[in-house]
């Protein structure tokens, strides 16, 4: 009787979790729409660059060089004479790959981290906790160009640098959050009832602490994609060559002082407007969740 | 707290796989020159005896000998363009704070069309990379308006002055003050000029964090008790606004203000790569396309101490503001 209980009651349960809050009506929902919007013209636009591209974003001497936007090419060309518009639509693809890597990376090892460690408590929390606040206080992107810079460029070790950064933000909510939890009755219950810890933990704490960690996980998408544009810029960013939001907002700065405004104007919206995405969704969830924001 | 951030930083320029000298060179370069940069650089003693080097060190002031050249010693270097970055990143802190607290203030007292404004601000303001917005304003007052120079700390030619009283100086390397002590009034000008851009766009993208914080607290602090006793006692809005609830809203506002000078040194990189301001940051951007490995240590250690020393400072300044953590 229990068992068919439980397998009906847990679809409905993570149903209710993830779609409700956003389509429902409610507080937040104007942000967390537009946010959506954004985030998925970005995504599908990047996933399908090879189909939309009119024309390949490498080719040198496509059109003449630095020309302003015309209408052969919408967002003008770069210096190099390459199109900026195909540019732009495949340039995303690196910058959103190494930001859900890290996300990814963090939620694998942050979350289960910040769980046992709260839920254990005593000297290893402690220990941890110390640990994570070290890393916590550091500048990002200084640690981040410290991993870079010893273990050498490339999309795995962007997003591990990112992933050591930003840990520590999943370790102090989920650690924050699971104190709280773990010291009330029904925690207490469930113990009582003889439930184990991997089951206290996951059944009965756990779902009480994906709030908080969809709220992290959107605003840590948004400092990734700041992030690796950060690191595009001073030099550490993948290959020169590729088409890369961040790559050529860098190299759009050399000509700026012509006032060529084109190359910075569109690769650096971009990176605006897909951090803005996951930043508003972030913040229209966190006021649906968190009535004090209201 | 110090001395993990140290070790952390050891562990990871040292104890991780890859050798600074290698990554240095090339891949054929001649065996013995590597040997004799690896012993120059003590790099073929023992890993704990390199530990101890390291601590030995940091406690004389000593941060290591750069990779690049002669060996060059990183810490006097460092300090020479120390107050470049505390310059920018205090006069964008206090950009950070008047935007920051006025708009958010703004938003927790007029609800409706001001306070989404302010909100859709903030999360606009968060998303921009620092160094977009310096381009932005770089364009737009350098480039097509003329205005504001673009980079640089003063106009080219220009050799900074500092006070000078028979034969005793003192040169703090922040140009609005030397200049100001000196009496040089044109050159304060210059230096201001120069600091508007860089300053106002690493400001405004921190400001994004101050205004939610101000908001937020300023929402709760107005629903406190003593500021209906206030208003019922007929005070003014503006005055129960602006000395009672703002005061009391700001106190948390300090306790992240050691996490906001992190984020702070952050954006200082980006800001001084983008307007070529000779500052630590644009130092450790220098340096990493030199791959100059030790002089990159050397700075990311000073750096972890500025970030101890300011958190230590902001503890003792909320103890001294909020009398109740006094123990």
């Amino acid at each position: 009787m229990t068992t068919i209980q439980r397998t009906h009651a847990k679809p409905q349960s993570l149903m209710a979790k993830l779609v409700a809050p956003i389509f429902g009506k409610g507080y937040g929902r104007g942000l967390m729409l537009v946010g959506i919007g954004l985030t998925l013209f970005i995504s599908v636009m990047s996933i399908l660059a090879p189909f939309i591209a009119p024309h390949d974003p490498t080719k040198i001497g496509l059109g003449p060089s630095n020309s302003p936007p015309s209408a052969t090419f919408p967002m003008g060309t770069d210096q190099y004479g390459r199109d900026m518009l195909s540019r732009i639509i495949w340039g995303g693809r690196f910058i959103l790959l190494v930001a859900v890597t890290a996300v990814a990376i963090c939620l694998v090892i942050g979350l289960p981290i910040g769980l046992v460690s709260a839920y254990v408590g005593g000297h290893v929390d402690r220990t941890v906790a110390l640990l994570m606040d070290s890393i916590y206080a550091f500048p990002s992107l200084v640690l981040a160009i410290m991993i870079i810079s010893v273990f050498g460029v490339s999309i795995i070790n962007e997003a591990l640098a990112i992933a050591v950064v930003y840990i520590p933000s999943y370790f102090r909510v989920v650690r924050s959050q699971v104190l709280s939890i773990k010291e009330m009755p029904y925690v207490d219950a469930a113990k009582s009832a003889g439930a184990g810890t991997p089951s206290v933990l996951l059944r009965y704490i756990w779902p009480n602490v994906t709030a908080s960690v969809v709220v992290v996980a959107t605003v840590n998408f948004a400092d990734s994609i700041l992030t690796t544009a950060g690191l595009d810029f001073i030099g550490l960013g993948l290959n020169v060559t590729l088409p890369d939001w961040g790559i050529d907002l860098t190299y759009g700065r050399m000509v700026l002082p012509l006032g060529i405004w084109w190359t910075i104007a569109f690769s650096g919206g971009m990176i605006l407007l897909s951090a803005l995405g996951f930043s508003l969704i972030s913040e229209g969830y966190a006021e649906r969740v968190n009535p004090k924001l209201r | 707290m110090i001395m993990i951030l140290l070790t952390i930083v050891f562990i990871v320029m040292r104890v991780l796989p890859g050798n600074p000298v290698l990554l240095r060179f090339e891949k054929n370069a001649d065996p013995a020159l590597i040997a004799s940069y690896t012993h120059a650089l003590g790099l073929d003693k023992p890993i704990y005896m390199q530990y101890f080097d390291y601590l030995w060190g940091l406690l004389h002031g000593d941060l290591g000998l750069s990779m690049a050249g002669e060996f060059e010693p990183v810490g006097p270097e460092i300090m020479s363009r120390f107050p470049a970055t505390l310059e920018l990143t205090v006069y964008a802190f206090i950009v950070a704070v008047i935007v920051g607290v006025l708009l958010g203030a703004l938003g927790a007292r007029k609800p409706g069309v001001p306070d989404k404004s302010v909100k859709v601000f903030g999360i606009l303001i968060y998303a921009f990379p620092v160094f977009f917005l310096g381009m932005i304003f770089q364009l737009i007052f350098g480039i097509w308006l003329h205005i504001l120079p673009v980079s640089g700390r003063l106009d080219p030619g220009a050799i900074p002055t500092y006070l000078s009283i028979d034969g005793h100086s003192l040169q703090t390397g922040i140009y609005t003050i030397d200049s100001l002590l000196s009496g040089n009034l044109p050159e304060f000008v210059d230096a201001v000029r120069h600091l508007i851009l860089p300053a106002t766009a690493l400001g405004l993208v921190i400001s994004g964090i101050f205004i939610r914080m101000t908001r937020a607290n300023m929402m709760e602090t107005m629903r406190a008790d003593f500021v209906t006793a206030a208003r019922a006692r007929g005070l003014k809005e503006r005055t129960v606004v602006y000395s009672y609830a703002l005061r009391n809203a700001l106190l948390p506002i300090v306790t992240i203000m050691g996490l906001q000078f992190s984020l702070l040194l952050s954006g200082a990189i980006l800001t001084e790569t983008e307007f070529s301001i000779l500052g630590v940051a644009s130092y450790l951007v220098d340096r990493i396309n030199f791959r100059d490995y030790t002089a990159v240590q050397g700075t990311v250690v000073f750096i972890a101490l500025l970030i101890s020393s300011v958190s230590l400072i902001v503890d003792i300044l909320y103890a001294y503001l909020d009398p109740r953590v006094r123990i």
